[in-house]
């Protein structure tokens, strides 16, 4: 009797699915269980993103930045300011580098509490998903009583903030650090050493340095594969250099390192790290002017630049062109879920199907971003 | 073996763990923070306070709304619309800063501007609206706004406008006026 070989049967998943976050389709041949092909399919969220901002003057791209990582739309303003403001060559006052830092950090952890929640959702664990997003809504609440808005904020703009912190706001940080950091406990408590929870991610979709570096993986998929490369410390920008934190790698204290229990909990020490900063931060506020350094019409010089940040998903950066006019030449974002979704093919081959969704889930990718 | 044992001893304590908090928080869970019943009660919304002048320091993010008397048609808000919501048609009125009853115009706004517009034309369609906030920033007259919150006392708060049908979320602003009446009153010196 010879042994009886199966076709390979391709399947899709998505483009809805609640487990592609965003509409995202992967086709994925299988070989009975196992998986010998994934290859995602993008451009469902495609909205022309680069193209629209060579029609709009440059202030008026910050709303469409905000729109590409809705999840973090802080850190893509801030990305963005801060390219102008290097290609304009303005220093911005010493208040709005700091109000910056603390809204950017602040979004990391409401960033990160999403992807976490979510990631025990696909995984099959639904309360500490409402237990994060309890949390993360305190901070939208926030944002809110900052700048109206609760996810697409449009409030570090170039040379500055729209406007000043409101009254209170430094006490009701200081209050949700004060209630979150235990939070963070009762999250491991939760799902972290959950002995399920570890069956399911240990030892699974092992991204290897060397791979996550060919492949261009930031941010803390790479973090997670054991690799301490984070643009804050390696090529700082704004102030944060001026602030003490650590940056938390994969150790593989489940299994191997550069596994999916490995890019999770690095997203968890990393929360931790970002209210250490924040809490810095707000202790060395200055008094100032928010509004002084803006400019009265944005037309930078000739000329172009590449800067890049770090958001909360990696290495978020913009190239422009100006050639002298109010609206920009060229404008090109590098988007750090774009490559954390090409390693997927790489690192998901041989495993089973269930697996390819926590794999997918633990690159914490935002489709907005990827399809711009 | 023991290992086997070991691996269902630690999944089932790691289990009783959790449930142990999500117990702990049923436990301690405050009056009336379960369900919202969500037409009939809503979840107050974040007080705003920026601590001084308010009203040049709009932080709401709701319908926009505009004081048409007081619009001037200085087209900064049409120009820095990143979607171009906003489409505003002005023409030059004969005289400047002159109240004109029958075509429901006046001549002088709230901050003592003299009007040397007549805007004809003032729609926006909150289909497409943003909600940037950007429009609001330069308005000379601070006639846009978005309503609620510090502007709570000019334009009560609305977030929840939706309509069957879509040209009803264009909304008009400017008087419901004939052309040929307006041409009554448009500078000598265009025609």
């Amino acid at each position: 009797m010879g042994v009886i070989h199966g076709d390979l049967m391709t399947l899709n998943i998505g483009p809805q699915h609640p487990s592609t976050h965003g509409v995202l389709r992967l086709k994925v041949k299988t070989d009975g269980e196992i998986i010998s092909e994934v290859e995602p399919i993008i451009g469902y969220l495609h909205r022309c993103f680069e193209k629209h901002c060579e029609n709009v003057t440059y202030d008026q791209v910050i709303p469409y930045t905000d729109r590409c990582d809705y999840i973090a739309s802080m850190n893509n303003n801030f990305g963005y300011a801060v390219t102008i403001e290097a290609l304009m060559e303005i220093k911005v006052p010493e208040r709005v580098e700091y109000i910056r830092i603390i809204v950017a950090e602040l979004n990391r952890i409401a960033s990160h509490l999403l992807a976490l929640g979510t990631y025990g959702l696909d995984v099959g664990a639904f309360t500490p998903f409402l237990y994060m997003f309890r949390d993360r809504e305190r901070i939208l609440d926030l944002f809110e009583t900052l700048c109206g808005a609760r996810l697409l904020y449009n409030y570090i703009w170039v040379g500055g903030l729209s406007h000043d912190l409101p009254r209170d706001f430094v006490e009701s940080v200081f209050s949700f650090l004060d209630y979150f950091e235990p939070k963070i406990e009762e999250y491991n408590e939760l799902l972290t050493y959950n002995k399920i929870f570890i069956e399911r991610t240990a030892d699974i979709g092992v991204l290897p340095p060397e791979v996550a570096i060919s492949f261009g993986v930031t941010g803390p998929n790479l973090r997670g594969s054991g690799v301490k490369w984070d643009i804050r410390k390696d090529d700082p920008y704004s102030i944060y250099d001026k602030f003490d934190y650590d940056i938390p790698i994969g150790a593989g204290e489940m299994g191997t390192v550069g596994d999916c229990w490995d890019r999770y909990y690095v997203r968890m020490v990393e929360m931790k790290e970002s209210a250490k900063i924040i809490r810095q931060a707000l202790k060395g506020l200055p008094a100032g002017d928010v509004h002084q350094a803006l400019p009265k019409k944005i037309r930078p010089p000739k000329g172009s630049i590449y800067k890049r940040t770090e958001s909360p998903r990696g290495d978020l950066a913009y190239y422009i062109v100006s050639d002298g006019s109010p609206i920009p030449y060229r404008l090109k974002m590098r988007s750090p879920a774009f490559t954390a979704l090409s390693v997927l093919g790489e690192i998901s081959q041989g495993w089973m199907m269930s697996d390819v969704i926590a794999i997918l889930g633990s690159l914490d990718i935002v489709l907005g971003e990827i399809d711009r | 073996m023991y290992k086997y044992f070991n691996n269902i001893f630690v999944a089932i304590s790691s289990i009783l763990k959790g449930m142990s908090i999500t117990w702990r928080h049923m436990i301690n869970i405050r009056k009336g923070n379960v369900t919202l019943q969500y037409p009939e009660e809503r979840w107050p919304r974040p007080e705003r306070d920026i601590g001084f002048d308010l009203d040049s320091y709009n932080v709401i993010r709701s319908r926009l709304h505009v004081d048409i008397d007081d619009c001037i048609g200085c087209l900064k808000c049409e120009r820095v619309c990143p979607v171009q919501c906003i489409k505003i048609v002005t023409t030059k009125a004969e005289t400047k800063g002159e109240d004109l009853p029958d075509i429901g115009h006046t001549g002088i706004t709230s901050n003592g501007t003299k009007k040397a517009l007549i805007v004809s034309r003032f729609d926006i369609d909150m289909s497409e609206c943003c909600y940037c906030n950007l429009c609001v920033y330069p308005c000379p007259e601070e006639c846009i706004y978005m309503t609620g919150g510090p502007n709570s006392h000019k334009h009560p708060i609305d977030y929840e406008f939706s309509q069957y049908d879509r040209n009803d979320l264009i909304y008009k602003f400017a008087k419901d006026v004939d052309d040929e009446k307006i041409s009554k009153y448009v500078s000598k010196k265009i025609k």
